[in-house]
């Protein structure tokens, strides 16, 4: 455990467009919006809302009314991710729903994780199809994480299973806890 | 009761949220609830609802229709473990859950699900009476 968070940098993400005109045939852009927009993105979760978002649900709570609340604010990087420290290790987390595992490049150097592939989302563009709704975000993402500590490359195990990665990396030999045994006189 | 909500809420388009309208409901389940994100897209014999839900797979996903309200209720199949310390948090994992009163348009017989990769698809084909029709203009 320690003190300070990881770093983690958002280099490259394509923000979904925003809801379209309901019943109306609208344009949807899909492109990936370049690095120095992109540092508009918050990687930090301090979500202004969150706290509203709590509050609406315990207020719906009091009244004995369930409202899921959206989870993840605008501005969220593409794909969230979690990260746990285990006994010998690590775990990533990472919600990429709707991907294929080749969809997905994992790589690690050193201690720094780095995630990148396409989500990509067919828009239908034609006279036939309108489009109501579209909150499920598209486009190229690049995400990378420092681990606290060293990690092992060479034993880290990736799986990817109903639209969530799980990134199994053990610490380097040198970072694992060692026990010494402490012997009598 | 649902054809109110309709008639109030939904002038136009055929699938609305529900968000802005609080549920009524037993507080029975415990936890934690999301909505997912979700795109929903209208063809001339068909809307279809595509609904983002990681780590669920098909055991753990509800479908209902129920008096026009259909309703999306999931919980992802693998937790995190308890044992494992959370160094950095992005997203709470919890059960996902959302609803659309859906007009009587639908053919709820024939509605179709299914689910791949964290992602739930839904086929609501219209009712036949309400597809588009050619009228075929004659001379006269």
């Amino acid at each position: 455990m320690t003190a300070l968070g990881p770093v983690l940098r958002t280099t490259a993400f394509a923000a979904a467009p925003r809801c379209v005109h309901r019943g109306r045939r609208s344009r949807v852009m899909m492109e990936v919006i370049d690095v120095a927009w992109t540092r508009l993105f918050d990687p930090w979760p301090g979500d202004p809302w969150a706290d509203f978002g709590r509050l609406r649900r315990e207020m719906d709570d009091v009244f004995g009314r369930l409202v899921a609340a959206p989870r993840l604010g605008r501005g969220t990087p593409f794909p969230p991710v979690n990260l746990y420290e285990t006994a010998d290790g690590y775990v990533l987390t990472a919600e990429l729903p709707g991907l294929q595992p080749k969809d997905v490049d994992v790589s690690i150097e050193g201690n720094r994780v780095t995630l990148r592939g396409e989500r990509k989302i067919a828009v239908p563009d034609d006279q036939q199809t309108s489009l109501h709704r579209r909150e499920r975000q598209s486009g190229i993402f690049r995400r990378t994480l420092e681990l606290p500590q060293q990690a092992d490359p060479e034993k880290a195990q990736a799986v990817y299973r109903n639209g969530v990665l799980w990134l199994h990396i053990p610490k380097a030999p040198e970072a694992q806890p060692r026990r010494i045994a402490v012997q009598g006189s | 009761m649902a054809k109110d909500i309709e008639k109030t809420t939904n002038p136009t388009p055929e699938l609305e949220p529900r968000a802005k309208r609080a549920v009524e409901r037993e507080p029975t389940r415990t936890g934690t609830w999301f909505r997912p994100d979700v795109d929903i897209l209208e063809r001339a014999d068909e809307f279809v609802v595509v609904a983002d839900l990681p780590g669920v797979d098909e055991q753990h996903v509800n479908v209902r229709l129920e008096e026009g309200v259909l309703s999306i209720e999931a919980t992802p199949e693998r937790e995190p473990d308890p044992s494992w310390t959370p160094i950095y948090t992005e997203y709470q994992t919890g059960g996902w859950q959302r609803e659309f009163a859906l007009s009587e348009r639908i053919d709820a017989a024939k509605i179709q699900a299914s689910l791949r990769d964290g992602v739930l698809e839904l086929h609501l084909p219209k009712l036949d009476r309400h597809r588009p029709r050619t009228i075929q203009v004659q001379a006269g």
